[in-house]
């Protein structure tokens, strides 16, 4: 097997001197914030002729550890995935597993999981902000900003849920509980706290001529290209492809709620940062819109006892981007096989293929990575 | 197109090489297609208007001792899905690339080929992505397969499930 990869015989040397006058310059496993894996660039002087994104540093196994749990139990496992973003992953499951057994859970259910899920997309985008601005060069202010504006929505995600990042609430069939009492009145000043945070960053940073030209024209992902690699999510979005899951199969209490999805055709770095703030704007009018709406009524529904259907391919949006799970049974209480098929997953494969079509330039390499938005254990399984 | 639609035109065109198929709700068609016209099948959809590739694996059937081969690939065009299977024999478990029609696939068919052990001709990459370099597969096996040993890996306070 060693003998196709040769390069990774210098695990440890920083930068690796190849055949040809190119050089490997590894980049990672070790990252101060964005989790384990490594970006291998393959430079021609300042060129960039080759990235590889190596991941796998973090692989656990969760498809294999599904397989082998109850439809419940598999929840605990599958939240360590994504620990920014953990809701809108267990709700890919949790609604193939619906799916499976033919239930529907009540609309107030549905609704709670909403709120629930654009907090998580918030606090995600949030960090994936951060990220980007320090891998720009911008001052780590703004990362600190960022880190520092979760903790409003993680008091409120404590006080519905009972915990600050893996919640375990959303079950087969419904939620665990009913929201607490003086919660609505904490979500509408946290809001309000949010909107004006997001003007905030817009002025300092997103509309800061500097930023701009630091990152606009870099990194562009064509449409027909976005397409064809797979590309997912917000950086699908902006370059050109209105393909939103919430808008184009809508599930929990998206299809009865009115909001727009964030599209772009510049395809760059800066309008796949520029996309996320404005996706934080539709989160928090999403969240205004379900609190105003929610109907009264029951929390959860029991499952029947045995599941209906025999496999299901389940979208959902999560933060990254598309994540889909196809869930094969056999007719007993645990899946047969899990496929989960992640949003980084498919955007490093993106971030590989982007050195062919165009010229990267190697200071150019941080900001295109963290736009993407990548998270290695969402790739990792 | 409606997925209903689409199901008689693949029916119309690859009469009984189609096996079985499902349709659930408007936005998916699960359909099984015979082992012999994987490629003609995957190019009449690229050519159809399905050309986003957003899931690709195997499935381990060890009673029949076949593997189940899936892609599903998105229409930007139609917007749904169709999720294509077929069958190989477990003992010789070899199929085709379809890099050449779906670019996005190939990192799924990369993992399938390192944690299911299935052989894929003409793939332009193969090489361990998630599992660790020295793994080693004659005594370990491939992880996802059900004849996979689990019992190596349960700690020693046991296991719950």
């Amino acid at each position: 097997m060693k003998d196709m990869l040769p390069y990774r015989y210098h695990p440890f040397n920083e930068i690796v001197e190849l055949e040809g006058g190119l050089f490997q310059v590894n980049m990672g496993p070790q990252h101060p914030i964005s989790g384990q894996g490594r970006f291998i660039v393959i430079t021609d002087g300042e060129i960039v002729y080759k990235i590889e994104m190596d991941i796998g540093y973090s692989h656990r196994g969760i498809e294999k550890i599904l397989e082998n749990r109850s439809f419940i139990q598999g929840i605990i496992p599958l939240e360590r995935m994504v620990m920014l973003d953990t809701s809108n992953i267990v709700m890919g499951y949790v609604m193939a597993v619906e799916k499976l057994y033919g239930v529907e859970p009540p609309p107030r259910a549905q609704y709670i999981r909403t709120i629930i899920m654009e907090f998580n997309r918030i606090i995600s985008h949030l960090y994936a902000l951060g990220l980007f601005a320090e891998s720009a060069g911008w001052n780590p202010a703004i990362f600190l900003w960022t880190t520092a504006d979760r903790e409003p929505v993680l008091d409120i995600l404590e006080m519905i849920t009972g915990a600050r990042w893996s919640y375990s609430f959303f079950i087969p069939g419904g939620v665990r509980a009913d929201l607490p009492n003086g919660v609505k009145e904490r979500i509408l000043t946290t809001l309000d706290y949010l909107e004006n945070r997001v003007r905030v960053y817009e002025d300092a940073w997103i509309y800061n001529e500097t930023f701009r030209m630091r990152t606009e024209g870099v990194g562009v992902l064509p449409r027909s290209k976005a397409i064809e690699w797979g590309a997912a999510g917000p950086n699908l979005r902006v370059s050109g492809v209105p393909y939103d899951t919430r808008k184009n199969e809508p599930y929990a209490a998206y299809g009865e709620l009115d909001f727009k999805i964030v599209t772009h055709t510049a395809g760059d770095s800066y309008r796949r940062g520029w996309a996320r703030v404005e996706e934080i704007k539709v989160s928090i009018d999403i969240i205004r819109q379900a609190i105003e709406n929610m109907p009264e009524g029951r929390i959860r529904v029991a499952l029947p006892p045995k599941p209906v259907e025999e496999e299901v391919l389940t979208r959902v949006e999560s933060a990254r981007g598309e994540i889909n799970f196809y869930v094969y049974t056999e007719g007993r209480d645990r899946p047969y096989r899990v496929k989960i098929s992640p949003a980084s997953f498919r955007n490093f494969y993106v971030i590989e293929m982007l050195p062919t079509i165009q010229t990267i330039r190697f200071a150019d390499v941080p900001p295109i990575i963290y736009s993407f938005d990548p998270w290695f254990l969402d790739a990792d399984r | 197109m409606s997925p209903s639609e689409f199901i008689n035109i693949l029916k119309e065109r690859f009469g009984d090489k189609i096996l079985s198929y499902k349709i659930q709700g408007d936005k998916r068609i699960i359909v099984k297609i015979d082992s012999s016209i994987v490629e003609g099948f995957a190019s009449f959809l690229k050519e159809s208007g399905f050309d986003m590739p957003i899931t690709m694996g195997a499935t381990d059937f060890i009673k029949n001792k076949v593997f189940e081969i899936f892609y599903g690939i998105w229409s930007s065009q139609h917007d749904f899905v169709i999720l294509f299977k077929y069958d190989i024999p477990r003992d010789n478990p070899r199929i085709k690339t379809l890099v050449n029609i779906w670019s996005g696939v190939q990192k799924f068919e990369r993992e399938t080929w390192e944690l299911l052990g299935i052989n894929i001709d003409g793939h332009p990459n193969l090489k361990p992505l998630l599992l660790p370099e020295d793994w080693n597969y004659e005594e370990e096996g491939y992880p996802l397969r059900k004849d996979f040993n689990l019992k190596r890996y349960i700690a020693p306070w046991g296991d719950e499930s």
